[in-house]
């Protein structure tokens, strides 16, 4: 009988299990590996540096892990502090070292998703200090906006990670052209401070000397 | 200028830097505030964006993260110091920097031909990037200055540098470089 295979989906954002664009789209691989056979589980990175036992036992499964999705999204052309920090526990503590396959999705609230370059090059670089082998990454824009096509998109990626084939390249469409998005963004933060009574304010400079 | 200077080393990895950093901007006549963020408590960023929609400005969390986004709204140039960790920032930086939202506006504009925001205030700070590494890794050290370049975009920083200095680096040299090159 063939070993069993653990899948990780390690999600990034501080919105966490249920409520990111993160977890969304982790969460159509993860489900794809789980049809393929693998032991599936997801582990929220912010919920585990809140503690040195959270982290204990976070690392305990990263361990344990053969494959690891980890998906976030861009924070400042990188990755959310906790993030960095939860990594940098993982590299210098060898945890996962010539066992984890590493997979990254990063997602990015602008509509370019060259965007996330950067990004992905830190990503691959952990891998490699990490001693994790890297099977590649995406990096999607305006994913917030479009998320149930990419997360359909993302379906012929998961089968290659399952089945160990050449990831395919993104076959994202894009939604729509970067002025509009422009547009229609600005339209909805406007939208977003009304709610809160708070349009007047949305240029307030607070710390102006 | 008045620069600060977000310390974010996590051990005493970049002493030798932050020395040559202090000196180097003393002599191009800026005044420096160093904040060593590894004393500081300052709670991740919970992607809320309420600095944007309802605290105009001003991150819901009440820690330390307010005066540090005031400190960079407040400032010319605002210095990175890290060790560079898989080519970016390290965690220790990277809390203050993600508590910098409040200082940028919701709205999108269209810069270097690609989508990015406005700062919020008047004048954006010139930004400069000082990495340290154990031992020179020319790949390290291409990320984290594309990083820093990237990062100067979404600030809008009008003037941006960075260098990446191991222990075999003239690190007074390299200081005052990267001083020449913001001021
Ligand atoms: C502190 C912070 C920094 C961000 N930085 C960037 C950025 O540099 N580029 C970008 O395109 N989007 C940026 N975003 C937007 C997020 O990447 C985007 O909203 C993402 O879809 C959130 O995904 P989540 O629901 O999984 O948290 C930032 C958001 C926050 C809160």
């Amino acid at each position: 009988m063939m070993a069993e295979r653990r899948a990780l989906l390690l999600i990034g954002s501080p919105r966490g299990i249920g409520h990111s664009t993160s977890d969304r789209l982790g969460g159509r691989v993860l489900d794809v590996l789980k049809e393929h056979g693998f032991l599936t589980e997801k582990l929220h990175v912010h919920a585990a540096m809140a503690s040195p036992q959270e982290l204990e036992s976070a690392l305990a499964v990263i361990g344990a892990a053969d494959m690891v999705i980890l998906s976030l999204p861009l924070y400042v052309d990188s990755f959310p502090a906790p993030v960095i920090a939860f990594l940098e526990q993982i590299a210098e503590r060898r945890i996962g070292a010539g066992r984890a396959r590493l997979f990254v999705i990063i997602q990015c609230g602008f509509p370019e998703k060259e965007q996330n370059a950067t990004a992905l090059a830190i990503a691959e670089r952990f891998a490699a200090e990490a001693g994790w082998s890297w099977l590649g990454g995406v990096g999607l824009g305006e994913a917030e906006w479009q998320h149930k096509d990419v997360a359909r998109a993302l379906a012929p990626v998961a089968e290659a990670i399952a089945n160990g084939t050449a990831i395919p390249q993104s076959v994202l469409r894009k939604a729509m052209p970067a002025w509009l998005y422009r547009f229609g963004g600005n339209i909805m933060w406007r939208l977003a401070a009304r709610k809160h009574h708070a349009t007047r304010s949305l240029r307030a400079r607070p710390y102006a000397e | 200028m008045n620069a600060v200077v977000l310390d974010g080393a996590r051990g005493t990895e970049c002493r030798g830097a932050l020395a040559a950093l202090q000196q180097a901007l003393a002599e191009a006549g800026h005044t420096t505030e160093v904040i060593p963020l590894r004393e500081r408590t300052i709670a991740p960023c919970r992607g809320c964006f309420g600095c944007w929609v309802t605290t105009a400005g001003e991150c819901v969390i009440d820690d330390a993260g307010r005066q540090v986004a005031r400190a960079i709204a407040r400032c010319d140039l605002l210095v990175y110091l890290t060790p560079v960790t898989f080519g970016g920032v390290s965690s220790e930086l990277k809390k203050a920097v993600d508590r910098m939202l409040p200082d940028i506006l919701p709205f999108f504009a269209r810069v270097n031909g690609e989508t990015h925001h406005h700062w919020r205030y008047q004048k954006s700070p010139r930004l400069m990037g000082l990495g340290v590494l154990p031992r020179p890794d020319r790949e390290a050290e291409n990320i984290f200055k594309t990083l820093i370049e990237r990062n100067a975009l979404n600030l809008n920083a009008p003037r941006t540098a960075a260098a990446v200095v191991t222990p075999e680096s003239d690190l007074r040299a390299t200081a005052a470089a990267l001083a020449k090159a913001v001021t």
